[in-house]
C-alpha cells in the first residue's frame, strides 16, 4: 500500500518561553489519506491549532520549535527549505483559518487576495488571475462575483468572507487542506452552509481535510476519522461512528458528555450539562504519568505515575489509558 | 471624493484667516520698532515719527490688517523695508533653494526611514532593529547644525568630496545642484528620518501581528511581499501622516540649515528680516510657509483613501 497523503510522526512544537518551555504539541502522530477527511478535537490550549500551524510551518522559529517528522507525499516538510516550504503553501496545501474578519488583508481587494495564490503558484499574469478570482468567486457561492471581485474584505459579510478564504485556499487545487475552525466566528445558519460548501467543494477538488475542531456536532457532519488531543499528545483516535458510539478515552467521553442535546429540557428529562472538572494542566511541566490523570474520574495511582501508551482497542481505534477496555467504556 | 476634496480645500479658508490673524497680530505686539530702527540711532524722535508715519505703522491695528489682508489677496505683499523690492519678488528670488532642499529632504527621509523601519520591525529585537532605534534616538537628540557643522567638517573640509556651502540653481545641471545640497539634505533629514522610522517600526510590528499577516504566509508569499505590500500598505496611513506633521520640522530646521551651510533660500530670508524687523518680509514668509503646510496636510488627507480602501470621504 501506498504511503498516506500526510504522515505526522512524532510531532513536538514547543515554545521557548522566559519561565520555561512549554509543550504545546508533545509527540502526536497521525496520518491523512488523499482525498480522506481527518478532525483534530479537544479544547482550547490542547495544540490542536500549534499542529496545524506546524504542518506549514507557519510557527514563528525562534521562540518555537519544531521537531519529528512530516511527511507529504514522501518529503519531509520539515527538512525543506524555506522556498521549497513556500512553493508548497496555498499550492499543495492551504489553510483556513478560524476568524474570516481579520483573516483577510482589509487593504487588498479580494480579487488581488485570490489571485495573488495563482500569480505566486501558477505564474498567472494579473489579468487571468482576476478572471480565474471570478471563477473561483462563482465556485463558493458567491453572488454577483463579477462585481465582488473588485470590492475589499470591508463590503464583505463573515459568511462571504470565510468563502473568499475557502476560495483562496482552493485556487491552486491542494491536495491537502487545513481549516483551523473554519466555522467558529459564524452563526450556525452560516456554519451549516460553509461546511456543506466545504463537503460539496472537496468532492470536486478531491482534497484531503484536516478540519481542527472543538465542535463536535461539526466532527460528526463532515470527518471519516477523528484525532482527539489533550494537553498537547494524541489521546484518542477513531473513525467518526466508532468514536461517538464506544469512545475509549474518559476525555472523549467527558468531550462527549458535554455536549448539550437538543430539546433535552423539553421532554422533561432536564439534566444539567456533564462537566469535565478542572483545567488543563500547564504544558511548562513534564508530566510523568496520564496527562489527563488530574481531571480524569478513573485515575488510579498507576495513571499518576506511568503514561500510557496509545493501544489498539479495537480495529482502527486507539486510545491512551490504563483502564480503556477493549469492549465499551470504562468498567466503573 | 470631489465633493470632499472642494468641502477640505474650502474649510483651508478659515484656517488660512486665523493664521494671518496671528501672524499680523505677532509682529504688531512684538517688541521693537521699525521705525527706530530705519532711522537709525543719530535719529531725533520728530525723524522716527515721519518715517513711522509713511510707512503706515501710526494707523489702526484693525485697519491696516484688512489693508493687508485685501493686498495679499490681491497678490501684494507689500514692500520689503529695507530693500524697497516687493515682498513676492523678494520670496520668488529665494524660493527655488528652499524648495530643492526641503524636496531632496522629503525624498531622501522617506526613502531611507520607511525600509529601515520595517527591517527594524521585521529584525524585531536584532541588532540592526537595535542600531535603527539607535539612530533614531541620535537623530531626535542632535540639533540640525552640530550634525550640519559636523557633516561639512567631514565631507567637504577633511574629504574634500562635497562643497561646503552655498548653492546652484538646477538650470544649471542636476549634479552640481545635487553636490551642493547632499550634506544641507542629511543634516536637515535627521530627526525627519528618526521620525518617521520611529513610527514605521512601531506601526509595522502591530501590523505583522495580524492574522492577514498569517493568511499571507499560509498562501506561500515571500518575506518582501509580506513586508512590503501586505503590512505596509496596511501601515501606510499612520506614516503618511507623520509625514506630513514633519514637514513643520523641515521648514523649522531650512531655517537653520541654510544658515549653516550658506544657502540663499527662504530661510536665509526669514533669519535676515527678523533681525531687521522688516515686518512686510516676515508676515509673507511665515504666511507662506503656513500655506504650505496646510495644503500638504490637505493632500495628505486625500491620500489616504489611496492606501486605505476603508477611508471614504
Amino acid at each position: 500500500m501506498a504511503e498516506p497523503l500526510l504522515v505526522v510522526e512524532n510531532l513536538q512544537t514547543h515554545f521557548r518561553t522566559p519561565d520555561g518551555i512549554n509543550r504545546a504539541v508533545d509527540g502526536v502522530s497521525f496520518h491523512v489519506n488523499a482525498g480522506e477527511t481527518v478532525a483534530i478535537v479537544g479544547e482550547s490550549g490542547c495544540g490542536k491549532s500549534v499542529t496545524s500551524m506546524s504542518i506549514l510551518r507557519l510557527i514563528p522559529e525562534p521562540p518555537g520549535k519544531i521537531a519529528g517528522s512530516i511527511r507529504f507525499q514522501g518529503k519531509d516538510l520539515l527538512k525543506l527549505s524555506e522556498p521549497e516550504m513556500r512553493a508548497i503553501r496555498g499550492n499543495e496545501i492551504s489553510m483556513i483559518f478560524q476568524e474570516p474578519m481579520t483573516s483577510l488583508n482589509p487593504v487588498l481587494n479580494i480579487g488581488r487576495q485570490i489571485g495573488e495564490t495563482l500569480r505566486l503558484h501558477q505564474g498567472l499574469s494579473a489579468r487571468d488571475a482576476e478572471a480565474k478570482a471570478v471563477e473561483m468567486l462563482k465556485l463558493v457561492g458567491i453572488p454577483e462575483p463579477g462585481r465582488r471581485v473588485r470590492e475589499y474584505p470591508h463590503q464583505l459579510s463573515g459568511g462571504m468572507r470565510q468563502r473568499v478564504m475557502i476560495a483562496i485556499a482552493l485556487a491552486c487545487n491542494p491536495k491537502l487542506l487545513i481549516a483551523d475552525e473554519p466555522t467558529t466566528a459564524l452563526d450556525v445558519t452560516i456554519q451549516a452552509q460553509i461546511l456543506e460548501l466545504m463537503r460539496g467543494l472537496k468532492n470536486t477538488v478531491g482534497a484531503a481535510i484536516v478540519l481542527i475542531t472543538h465542535d463536535l456536532g461539526v466532527v460528526a457532519e463532515v470527518a471519516e476519522r477523528v484525532v482527539v488531543m489533550y494537553a498537547g499528545k494524541k489521546v484518542e483516535e477513531a473513525p467518526v461512528v466508532e468514536l461517538f458510539n464506544t469512545p475509549r478515552h474518559p476525555y472523549t467521553q467527558g468531550l462527549l458528555g458535554s455536549m448539550p442535546k437538543l430539546g433535552s429540557s423539553l421532554t422533561g428529562t432536564e439534566t444539567r450539562l456533564a462537566e469535565i472538572p478542572g483545567l488543563v494542566p500547564s504544558l511548562k511541566q513534564k508530566i510523568p504519568g496520564c496527562v489527563f490523570a488530574s481531571r480524569c474520574p478513573h485515575a488510579t495511582d498507576l495513571c499518576v505515575k506511568v503514561a500510557p501508551a496509545l493501544e489498539e482497542k479495537a480495529p482502527r481505534h486507539v486510545a491512551a489509558c490504563h483502564y480503556a477496555l477493549k469492549e465499551g467504556a470504562i468498567a466503573a | 471624493m470631489f465633493a470632499y476634496a472642494v468641502r477640505r480645500v474650502l474649510a483651508t479658508i478659515p484656517v488660512m484667516a486665523i493664521v494671518a490673524l496671528f501672524v499680523f497680530s505677532l509682529l504688531y505686539i512684538a517688541p521693537g520698532d521699525p521705525a527706530a530702527v530705519i532711522a537709525g540711532d543719530q535719529a531725533t524722535p520728530q525723524d522716527v515719527e515721519r518715517i513711522r508715519a509713511s510707512l503706515g505703522l501710526d494707523r489702526p491695528f484693525l485697519v491696516r490688517f484688512g489693508e493687508w489682508v485685501w493686498n495679499i489677496l490681491n497678490g501684494d505683499m507689500g514692500v520689503s523695508i529695507f530693500t524697497n523690492l516687493p515682498v513676492t519678488t523678494m520670496i520668488q528670488q529665494r524660493i527655488e533653494p528652499t524648495v530643492s532642499l526641503m524636496v531632496l529632504t522629503l525624498c531622501l527621509a522617506v526613502s531611507i526611514a520607511v525600509p529601515m523601519g520595517v527591517i527594524a520591525a521585521w529584525k524585531q529585537g536584532s541588532w540592526i532593529d537595535r542600531a535603527v532605534m539607535g539612530f533614531a534616538v541620535l537623530g531626535f537628540s542632535v540639533p540640525v547644525f552640530v550634525v550640519g557643522y559636523v557633516l561639512a567638517y567631514i565631507f567637504a573640509l577633511e574629504l574634500d568630496w562635497l562643497p561646503v556651502q552655498g548653492y546652484t540653481k538646477f538650470e544649471e545641471g542636476f549634479f552640481p545642484w545635487l553636490e551642493n545640497l547632499i550634506l544641507p539634505s542629511i543634516a536637515l533629514g535627521g530627526v525627519y528620518i528618526a521620525l518617521i522610522a520611529r513610527i514605521t517600526r512601531a506601526t509595522m510590528l502591530e501590523v505583522l501581528q495580524q492574522d492577514y499577516i498569517r493568511t499571507a504566509r499560509a498562501k506561500g508569499a515571500g518575506q518582501r511581499n509580506i513586508l512590503f505590500l501586505h503590512a505596509l500598505k496596511n501601515a501606510a496611513v499612520p506614516i503618511v501622516t507623520v509625514i506630513g506633521i514633519g514637514i513643520a520640522l523641515l521648514i523649522g530646521g531650512a531655517v537653520v540649515t541654510e544658515s549653516v551651510f550658506a544657502i540663499p533660500g527662504l530661510g536665509r530670508l526669514t533669519v535676515d528680516a527678523i533681525l531687521r524687523r522688516d515686518y512686510p518680509v516676515i508676515q509673507g514668509v511665515v504666511l507662506l510657509f503656513s500655506f504650505v503646510y496646510v495644503l500638504v496636510n490637505l493632500v495628505i488627507d486625500l491620500a489616504y483613501t489611496l492606501f486605505d480602501p476603508r477611508i471614504r470621504y
